[in-house]
């Protein structure tokens, strides 16, 4: 595969060490596209091994309004069945630039190991040092030891060291999209990381199509539903949670945007510090970056204060656990503490919702946001979410980002793909491969 | 003409940093860029843009902006708090400085792909 792609499919062993590479094939991408359509076909070459696939979609990375997403997928502890989650900020970026478009990671270490990706190389590390350690703590020490801040990190804490269904795999230090308890599934690799840093480079095959296409895309976009809104707030206001942005306005500091997507999904809010301070904050850990809305939803409803909620959503991605999880919890038990709320994630367990029969995160609200996508009314909603993903997971787009964009279509899709790549996407294969997806 | 930015606007979303890789290397890549944003305190939230001009960097803080000349050596302020730039895979001295998209049909690429309107052309040299 010569465009959109580094032609490289990483297969990691744990259990021996050995690390190989194949190349992507152009008949592949024809018709599986990339992102999930691909994971999902190399989940099926090396189901016998368990394995957990990393990927990218196919515009991941580029001048695509939304490009942003990364890919993992694999069988869900929670739910036995295989399920994809995203992950985003930068680290999908990131991920389609070390040179790798998948990776595939089979057997189990006999040590903590975490896997160092940068550059078209692919290491395996001692984590004997980080294992035991949180979230936070890991992610310094990679990037220090590495000697590189810009390094991202696919990560767990004690959660998923301690084999809980429902650890998450985080983000720098930051929640993600895995509802699945894929965390778990890292664990029990003796996965503590896998680091990322990508420095390559994708060529186009139209380039200049390609690009004034993005930007035709770009400016109709940026007129479009969701103008003038930001944050983690204004979502939960479309969600129909209209007093959102008062509750959590005292702690506000700025909103942030994941990799290329026009709207900052996620909001930084300041516990310890004044929100207002512009200059570089003293204190180390200031704050928290919220980017599960279904999380703080459910603790605001469940009647915790804004600043409770997001200590319960710090001290869930310093644990690695699930935040989604956990609001659910704690709101079923009534508890309102913080403290105990924490104190509670060494044992805590029970069973919490997913999609409906969803292989694809609650993490992105299924409904649309800003925008009514011309649905009739809400009895649409289900299959419209789940046709809005798989087309999102398979093209690399933000998975909430594609629910407030209605500009992002199907037909668009297969003709950023055909300038992209060079090779012919029809509607028809398109069809084929959400359906192989949602099956 | 120069390329101005407001950091308060800025939303840290990189479409900049990669537009002005597409214009140096007619491929997405972000090692060449002259516009850059530096993202490495994300614990603390605190992120702006740097811009490598001809004779100077330009470094957009949520505090302000700060216009620095190549090869002047600063004393260290008074609040003796880092302020330079975070340290990239590629220094932003090694890097080409900004011809604001020269030859490209687009105009400065960084300008028309801001989501959030944070960076400007504006009059003025350095």
């Amino acid at each position: 595969m010569d465009y959109l792609s580094s032609n490289k499919i990483l297969i990691v062993d744990l259990e021996t060490g050995q690390i190989s590479e194949d190349e992507l094939d152009d008949e592949l991408v024809s018709q599986k596209i990339g992102g999930v359509g691909i994971t999902t076909s190399l989940y099926e070459t090396y189901q016998d091994r368990d394995p957990i696939i990393l990927g990218a979609g196919l515009l991941t990375g580029t001048l695509f309004p939304g490009s942003a997403l990364g890919v993992i997928s694999a069988k869900s502890p929670r739910t036995g069945h295989v399920t994809h989650s995203p992950f985003t900020l930068k680290a999908g970026m990131e991920f389609k630039y070390t040179g790798f478009d998948y990776v595939v990671i089979v057997g189990k270490s006999k040590k903590p190991v975490f896997l160092w990706l940068h550059d078209g190389v692919a290491d395996i590390q001692d984590a004997s040092e980080f294992w035991g350690t949180d979230v936070w703590n890991t992610t310094d020490s990679i990037r220090k030891s590495m000697g590189d801040d810009l390094i991202q990190t696919l990560v767990i804490g004690p959660a998923g060291e301690r084999g809980s269904d429902l650890a998450q795999i985080c983000v720098n230090y930051w929640a993600s999209g895995d509802c699945w308890g894929f965390g778990k599934v890292f664990g029990e690799k003796n996965l503590k990381a896998v680091a990322l840093r990508g420095m390559g480079l994708l060529e186009i095959s139209d380039p200049e199509d390609f690009v004034d296409q993005c930007f035709e895309v770009f400016e109709t976009i940026k007129g479009g539903a969701f103008a003038g809104k930001s944050g983690v707030e204004d979502i939960l206001t479309a969600m129909g949670e209209k007093d959102a942005k008062e509750w959590i306005a005292p702690f506000v500091h700025r909103h942030s945007a994941c990799y290329n997507t026009p709207y900052p999904t996620n909001t930084f809010i300041y516990l310890n510090e004044n929100p207002k301070t512009l200059t570089e904050p003293t204190e180390q850990e200031p704050g928290f970056l919220i980017n599960d809305v279904g999380a703080l939803l459910t603790l605001k409803r469940a009647g915790l204060s804004a600043e409770s909620a997001c200590r319960v959503l710090k001290a869930c991605a310093k644990y690695g656990i699930d935040p989604s999880a956990v609001a659910e919890l704690s709101a079923r038990s009534g508890q309102k503490d913080p403290d105990k709320i924490e104190q509670s994630f060494v044992d805590l367990k029970g069973t919490v919702s997913a999609p409906e029969g969803g292989k694809f995160s609650s993490w992105a609200p299924m409904q649309p946001l800003f925008a009514d996508f011309d649905l009739s009314d809400e009895s649409a909603y289900g299959d419209w979410w789940v046709r809005r993903q798989a087309l999102a997971y398979l093209f690399g787009i933000h998975p909430i980002f594609a629910n407030m964009a209605p500009e992002l279509s199907e037909e668009l899709m297969i003709e950023m793909f055909n300038k992209g790549t060079g090779l012919d996407l029809s509607q028809e294969t398109l069809d084929q491969a959400i359906a192989d997806v949602c099956l | 003409m120069r390329i101005d930015v407001d950091a308060l606007k800025c939303i840290g979303c990189m479409a900049c940093e990669m537009a002005c890789g597409y214009h140096r290397d007619d491929a997405f890549a972000l090692l060449a860029s002259c516009i850059v944003v530096y993202r490495a305190r994300d614990k603390k939230d605190y992120f702006g843009v740097v811009i490598k001009e001809e004779e100077s960097l330009t470094i957009a803080r949520p505090e302000g902006l700060e216009i620095k000349r190549i090869g002047v050596t600063e004393e260290s302020s008074d609040s003796g708090q880092k302020k330079e730039a975070d340290a990239s895979a590629k220094p932003m001295l090694l890097r080409e400085p900004c011809d604001l998209c020269s030859g490209m049909k687009y105009g400065p690429m960084c300008v028309k792909i801001c989501p959030v309107d944070a960076i400007s052309l504006i009059e003025g040299g350095e």
